[in-house]
This record gives structure tokens, C-alpha cells and sequence, in this order.
């Protein structure tokens, strides 16, 4: 990941300012790339399905063993069925109905509305803990390189100390030791996540201070607050929504893998708990476990493709 | 050319790596002390259940711990057992934990070898491929396929493949056999699984950065020459391109034990059975076994030290052109 967010720092010089020409320029340029317009579509639809979905779908928590374990529309599966009149089980064919389109699981709760409000959690997640962790990352990045002396040194030793904690493992000790719920687990993430940022914003600022914009600013009696809110920042920003696209993915995944390993919030039904859940039913109902799985791909795969998308379309010298 | 700078760099890189030591065993201990639970938490529930009195109950767990005393003496203390290789006692498999880590962590190893041997030979001859065949079907095909590789996320990719080779085609067992003898025929096809799901990951990452490094070297300078000097396109590429795209590939294979791998591995063991460290901290986890999941991450964390250490002094056997002075 961050070899690939350094990749990027050397590729991007050119700041996107406030300028409507210029952001563009630059979204004439993404629009060429195929496949970031396709993630960035899907990722339009599922900020809509979060936050609208939920009110049109079924109850996610409305447990109904009546119609457990319902397979998809379209599709028919055998099921065993205690039958209180003979006594004994009977296999019967079950088809999906279009009341569960995306069938239900053990419990009888529709998948469709689970995966909706799963839509909500992960989009939250994603969004709040990739801001915490790109926010702390560039205060830290930006401050080390523009203070430089001791400052810099003991912020890149912490920065060095972070990083060697495996990143997954160290999310499984704190939010053991914290306890999981989604707002440790938020704050699990955006802690620990802010380490690549800094880094690259720090070697970034480092070439910016001593550019001749810089300079002037300073000679003309900028106080270091406005040089780096209205000069460094400024400039670093299309680097900063690159990192941050690149790195929502990964806070998703994260989310979901500690969910699938059991330390998720047990009360709020997240892709990854969903999974879990199906992990169990694999023989009985394989979609518990397909479903939610094709989505954390589907929103992964689009937030990758649009920060690739966006990379190359702030690179000057990329021919797109 | 003289080495005699290296002996200074390595004692510098080892005093370095000393601190950041310090460092994540500070984290480490802050993160326990900070946190909310107790060593005596898991015993709760029965001293309750017993009928004894809790709160003296308590004091008495927390002073076999040492948890009653001052924190820097506490902090003295962790410190000082940690040296002494003294990592605790772990409640839930009655065994001290350097004990439970040295009989399964060779699990872990022998998956996270086959994986990074699997990923990185495949990834890098679809990535030498792709780059010198850029722009045609064939690496556009790679180049989206990576992409739905690093996207998957690999316990889900665990669990389709269980579900599409295990449940419906019967052609593994569900589960990991830990009464296979490791070096045995069937042990490898047991893993087979695994290392997919552990592997795919890693190898759509090394196809991309094989890929973009193949690249920043093919338009160099000393290429054209080599190809003017009428040396053939094999050579080119296998001797002059590739081994100067090989120095930035290294790093990034060792960045990635940390961020990809570990984790990975954790997850992959967990949805296999496989009895490895992951398996084993997860198992404490729920267990409650402090002592254990606490030594899973120092061991992992130590490694990624210990591999980045190891790396930076074996580049510049690599590459003598590198000069850390």
C-alpha cells in the first residue's frame, strides 16, 4: 500500500487549486478512464443505497423462522423440514420469492435489507476512520517537514515504531483490549492508519518549503499558520485525495476482518458479521456467506479503480 | 571498493532498531495498561457463582499480577520479564506461552513460505510479461485481474473456495488435518487452499509492482544501449532490466510481511483450522488469555523489525551503488 502511495507522490507535482478549469481538466481526464467512472458510479449508487435503502427495505433485524433460510430469487435448494404431524423430516424444494429477492438467512432476516444497512455501516466506517487517520496524518506529515530539528525527529521515530506494528494484529489487540464496538473500532483504525500519510506528506512538504512560492510568502511576513493553510496544504490536497481514495478500501477490509474474526459490534449488522454468520450455514445456505463477500469485493474493487483513475489523471506525465 | 563504512551503518541500524524495540514494547504495554479490562475479569463470573467475597477476590488476582503496584514499577517489571523470556502463563491451554508459541508457529511458517514463494514467482513473471508486452490484450487481461486480486478480500476468497472445492466438489477436506506429518505429500495438498487464499492477494500486488518497476527501467538509457550493442531482447530484459527492477521489488516484498501477509495469514488460519499463531491468538481472544494475544503481536511485530533489518544491510550487498553514509 504505501509503496504505492509513494509511487503516486513522485507522479503528482501539479496542485489542483481552487479554479473550476482546472478541477476540469482534471475530471475531463479521470472521465477517459473507463473503470474509474465505473467505480466511481457504483460508488455513487451505494452512498444512495445507504442512505436512502433503509427506508424501503424490510426490517434487517425482523427474525422470521418461518421463512429461514430462503435461497435467492432463482434459485432452488433442498431442505430439510421437521414435520410436527409425522414426526420425522421430510426434503422438500424451497425457490426464492421475490418477497426476500436476496433470499433470507438462519434466522429468517432478509438479506437484501441486511446488506443495506451493512451498505451504511461500511460506508461510515470507511469514510470516518480514512478522515481521522488522513487529518492526523498530514497535521504530523506536514508539521515534521515545515518545524524540522527535534519535532521531526520524534514525530519519524513514532511514525517508525507505528509502522512496524503488523497493522492487522495491532487492530486485533486494541480493539481486544478496548472492547469491540464501532466506535473503538473507528477509532482503532484511524489511529493507527495515519502512519503512510505522513510519511509521504512529510517528504512532500519537505520539497515545497524550499520552493520559491514558499519563499515569498515568508518574505512577505506570512505567519507559519498561513504558510501552511494557504500554501503547503493547498498543493499537497490532490496527493491527499488520492492517499485517501486508495486507503478507504483497505479501512473496509479492516472493518470487515476483525467483524469475521468476532471482534466486530455484535449490534450493528456489518458486511463482515453478516459473513461471519454465513461462514456456519455454508452447507445450508451458501448465499449468507456469498452475498455480503460479493459486496466488500464489489465496494473495494470501485474505490480502487477510482483512485487508480484519479492517480494518473493528477499526473502531468501520464499520456491519458 | 571498500566496506568499511558497512560495519558502522549495520551498528547503527542495530542501535536503531533497538529503540523502535523499546518503542513497540511501550506501545504495547500503555495500550494494556490504558485499556479497561483486568487480569481478573476472566475470573469474575466464578468468584461470583462461588459465593466468595469479589472485591477481596479481586484485589488478591490483581496483586498476584502486580497490577496493584506503582506503574513504573509495573512498567520495570514487564520489561524485565520480557528480557528474561519470562512472557507469562497462559490460562486457557495451562502452558507458558513460549511453550504454546514454540509448538505452533512453524504452522504459520510453512504457510506464509509456500504463499510468498507462490506469489512471488508467479507475480513476477506475469509482471515481466505484462510490462514487456504493455498496452496489448494480454496486459490489460493481468492488469484488471490484479486488481480484482487486491480487492478480494482473502477471507472471503477462503471461504468461496471451501464452498466451491470442499463442499460442493468434495476435492479437499473442509478443514486443515493437523495429524499430517509436516513434510508429507498430503500435508502439501492440504494446503493447497490456504495458500490460495493467503497467496492471491500478495500476487496481484507483486504483479502490479513488477509490473510498474519492469516499466521505470525499460525506457532507460542503458537500455537502449544494451539493445544498440545488438544484445538479444532475453538478455535485455532477464540481465539488464529486470535486475535493476529487482532492488525496489525486495522492499516492497518486505513491507508487505507486515501489512499483507500477517494479517492475512491470521485470517486464512483461522478459516482453514490451520493450528498456526493466528489461530492461536484468536483462540485466546475469546478465551480471554491476555499473556497470549499480547505475545502474537510482539512476535509479529518483532519479525517485520528483525526482516527490515535484514533487508537494509542486504542491499547493499545487492546493489553497491547504495552508500548509507
Amino acid at each position: 500500500m504505501t509503496e504505492r502511495l509513494r509511487d503516486i507522490v513522485r507522479r503528482i507535482s501539479r496542485p489542483p487549486s481552487n479554479s473550476t478549469r482546472l478541477i476540469n481538466y482534471y475530471w475531463q481526464r479521470t472521465r477517459r478512464n473507463k473503470l474509474a467512472i465505473f467505480g466511481l458510479t457504483f460508488i455513487i449508487f451505494l452512498v444512495l443505497l445507504a442512505v436512502v435503502g433503509p427506508f424501503f427495505t424490510l426490517d434487517p433485524t425482523l427474525v422470521d423462522f418461518e421463512n429461514k433460510n430462503l435461497p435467492p430469487v432463482g434459485f432452488t435448494i433442498e431442505q430439510s423440514v421437521y414435520n410436527t404431524e409425522t414426526d420425522d423430516f421430510i426434503t422438500t424444494k424451497v425457490s426464492g420469492t421475490w418477497n426476500h429477492p436476496l433470499g433470507t438467512d438462519s434466522k429468517g432476516r432478509d438479506m437484501l435489507a441486511m446488506l443495506i444497512s451493512g451498505a451504511r455501516v461500511s460506508m461510515l466506517v470507511g469514510l470516518i476512520a480514512t478522515g481521522i487517520a488522513i487529518i492526523l496524518g498530514t497535521i504530523i506529515g506536514v508539521l515534521s517537514a515545515y518545524l524540522g530539528g527535534w519535532v521531526d525527529n520524534v514525530l519519524m521515530r513514532l511514525t517508525d515504531i507505528m509502522m512496524t506494528f503488523p497493522f492487522f494484529i495491532l487492530l486485533v489487540l486494541i480493539v481486544f483490549i478496548f472492547g469491540p464496538s464501532l466506535v473503538i473500532i473507528v477509532l482503532a483504525i484511524g489511529l493507527t492508519g495515519w502512519t503512510g500519510t505522513a510519511r509521504l506528506l512529510r517528504s512532500e512538504a519537505l520539497s515545497l518549503r524550499t520552493r520559491e512560492f514558499i519563499t515569498a510568502a515568508k518574505a512577505m511576513g506570512a505567519s507559519d499558520n498561513r504558510v501552511i493553510f494557504r500554501h503547503l496544504i493547498p498543493n499537497v490536497i490532490s496527493l491527499i485525495i488520492v492517499i485517501a481514495t486508495l486507503a478507504i478500501p483497505g479501512v473496509i477490509l479492516a472493518e470487515a476482518a476483525l467483524s469475521f474474526i468476532g471482534l466486530g459490534d455484535p449490534t450493528v449488522p456489518s458486511w463482515g458479521i453478516i459473513l461471519e454468520a454465513g461462514q456456519n450455514s455454508l452447507r445450508t445456505a451458501w448465499w449468507v456467506a456469498v452475498e455480503p463477500g460479493i459486496m466488500i469485493f464489489l465496494t473495494v474493487l470501485a474505490f480502487n479503480f477510482l483512485g487508480d483513475g484519479l492517480r494518473d489523471a493528477f499526473d502531468p506525465k501520464s499520456n491519458i | 571498493m571498500g566496506k568499511s563504512w558497512l560495519r558502522g551503518y549495520i551498528t547503527k541500524r542495530l542501535i536503531y532498531a533497538v529503540i523502535i524495540a523499546w518503542g513497540i514494547l511501550t506501545v504495547t504495554f500503555i495500550l494494556v495498561r490504558v485499556g479497561p479490562t483486568s487480569p481478573a475479569d476472566r475470573y469474575l463470573a466464578n468468584i461470583a457463582a462461588g459465593g466468595h467475597d469479589v472485591t477481596q477476590a479481586v484485589a488478591a488476582i490483581e496483586a498476584r499480577y502486580g497490577v496493584d503496584k506503582p506503574i513504573l514499577v509495573q512498567y520495570a517489571d514487564y520489561m524485565g520479564n520480557l528480557f528474561q523470556g519470562n512472557w507469562g502463563w497462559s490460562f486457557s491451554t495451562s502452558m507458558p506461552v513460549t511453550e504454546l508459541i514454540k509448538t505452533h508457529w512453524i504452522y504459520s511458517f510453512q504457510l506464509i513460505l509456500l504463499s510468498s514463494l507462490f506469489a512471488a514467482f508467479l507475480g513476477i513473471l506475469i509482471g515481466i510479461y505484462s510490462a514487456v508486452k504493455q498496452y496489448t490484450k494480454a496486459d490489460y487481461t493481468f492488469t484488471f485481474f490484479s486488481f480484482v486480486g487486491i480487492s478480494i478480500p482473502n477471507f472471503w476468497l477462503g471461504i468461496m473456495l471451501i464452498l466451491i472445492f470442499s463442499v460442493k466438489l468434495g476435492l479437499f477436506k473442509t478443514y486443515y488435518d493437523t495429524t499430517l506429518p509436516l513434510f508429507s505429500i498430503d500435508n502439501l495438498k492440504a494446503l493447497v487452499l490456504p495458500v490460495i487464499t493467503l497467496g492471491t492477494g500478495m500476487l496481484a500486488g507483486y504483479v502490479r509492482y513488477t509490473r510498474s518497476a519492469m516499466l521505470d527501467n525499460l525506457r532507460k538509457a542503458f537500455v537502449t544501449t544494451a539493445r544498440a550493442k545488438g544484445l538479444p531482447e532475453r538478455t535485455v530484459i532477464g540481465k539488464h532490466v529486470f535486475r535493476n527492477a529487482l532492488l525496489p521489488l525486495i522492499t516492497i516484498i518486505m513491507f508487505d510481511l507486515g501489512s499483507i501477509v500477517f494479517g492475512g495469514a491470521y485470517l486464512t488460519e483461522i478459516i482453514f483450522g490451520i493450528p498456526g499463531l493466528g489461530q492461536v491468538s484468536f483462540n485466546a481472544i475469546f478465551a480471554n488469555d491476555y499473556p497470549v494475544v499480547i505475545a502474537v503481536t510482539l512476535i509479529g511485530t518483532f519479525i517485520v523489525l528483525l526482516v527490515n533489518l535484514i533487508t537494509d544491510i542486504t542491499y547493499t550487498y545487492l546493489d553497491p551503488r547504495i552508500r548509507y553514509d
